[in-house]
């Protein structure tokens, strides 16, 4: 194109000042693409490098009751609006708690939580100074939360509890039951090899403390917004604290 | 240009979040609740990741953006009318993910809120190509 055809086309001016106001723009531009590779760039690989989290996390501003209820949630089972809330607080490794999924949970569920009695409400509580794997595999819940299959990777999880908490690495193991549950293998994995939801779980082991917790499996009774009622964890102890709640005591 | 510029962070919000739900990178998200609205149903469309559709979006804007202002393109009607069509979708489809978080999931992720106000941004900022597009008519 001659130069008397580009100036018509673009302007004799437009050129000249539009060079210096491109070449500006040009700079803008390639500083917020360096910035934005840096911080997306700079996340990706240090999280690749960093290893799977598999104890609590250190997390500022818990000791406030406010912030701490923010992070830390229950997982609920049953009618939300079920008057009456039964509440547990344990840990995936813990024989104890093993034992009352497995034996006392389906009599619960059958005698209160699918009837509408009262809704479940499950709260982490791994004991990490003698169970291992205890972190992890409530993470590797909130993975399978996170996919909407919780209560049945919680019901696998203590069904399997004496094989995956004798080995060194049980990463792969809870990813085997993943797939077993039809749960998308890559999201799965990619939950649990970083550390999501080590906020929830670290906030959950707090509210614990906070409540004076010493062991699991801890079970409280509550109805409405009221403090929780210590009860014995079996069918009985349940039946009973439950029955002196709706009589007001 | 400012559109450009607008696009180009839009894709890099785009891409963190997608870094994140393909579980590559936790989200830095301070009080907000990013997990919640992350992993809620309204976090895919089908198999599709809602970031990468914003990927997809805001990479189009970027280039669309880029070639309006080669000498070659510049004085195109066509460019800048499709810009400001993809805002207009984008700003569309931004306003009803913005809603799912205040009515639906009722929890809020300040990557989309950020996304959310880059898109209204870009919209805004293409506007003015209806002014230009009636006056090379």
């Amino acid at each position: 194109m001659s130069k008397k055809n580009r100036e018509r086309k673009y302007g004799s001016g437009e050129v000249a000042s539009g060079g210096a106001e491109t070449t500006k723009f040009y700079w803008i531009l390639g500083a917020v693409a360096v910035l934005g590779v840096g911080i997306v760039g700079y996340s990706v690989g240090s999280k690749a490098l960093s290893p799977t989290v598999s104890e609590p996390i250190e997390m500022a501003g818990l000791d406030d009751p406010d912030e701490l209820m923010q992070v830390a949630r229950g997982v609920m089972k049953g009618d939300p609006n079920a008057p009456i809330t039964i509440i547990e607080f344990a840990d995936f490794q813990c024989p104890g708690c093993g034992g009352f999924a497995t034996q006392v949970g389906p009599l619960l569920d059958a005698e209160f939580v699918e009837t509408g009695k009262a809704k479940f409400l499950y709260y982490d509580f791994p004991l990490v100074s003698m169970h291992n794997h205890a972190f992890l595999a409530a993470r590797a819940s909130h993975c399978a939360e996170d996919q909407e299959k919780f209560w049945p990777y919680h019901d696998i999880l203590y069904r399997t509890q004496p094989r995956w908490s004798t080995v060194q690495n049980p990463a792969s193991l809870f990813e085997d039951y993943a797939e077993d549950l039809g749960l998308n293998e890559d999201e799965f994995s990619g939950c649990l090899k970083s550390d999501r939801h080590a906020d929830v779980v670290t906030a959950n082991m707090q509210l614990g403390y906070q409540l004076q917790i010493q062991g699991t499996p801890t079970i409280m009774v509550t109805k409405g917004q009221g403090v929780g009622r210590r009860v014995t964890a079996t069918l009985e102890g349940i039946r009973e604290g439950i029955a002196l709640l709706q009589s007001g005591e | 240009m400012v559109v450009a510029v607008l696009a180009l962070m839009g894709v890099f919000v785009a891409l963190y979040l997608l870094a994140h739900s393909m579980g590559l990178i936790p989200l830095v998200c301070g009080v907000w609740s990013c997990d919640t609205v992350q992993s809620s149903q309204w976090a895919k469309v089908g198999q599709v990741p809602v970031p990468l559709i914003g990927v997809a979006g805001y990479g189009s804007l970027l280039v669309l953006a880029l070639l309006g202002i080669q000498p070659f393109w510049k004085d195109s009607r066509g460019i800048g009318l499709l810009m400001l069509g993809l805002a207009t979708v984008g700003v569309a489809y931004t306003a009803f993910l913005t809603y799912l978080e205040a009515a639906v999931i009722q929890a809020w992720c300040v990557w989309c809120v950020t996304s959310a106000v880059l898109m209204t941004l870009i919209f805004l900022a293409s506007l003015p190509e209806v002014g230009r597009a009636v006056q090379r008519r």
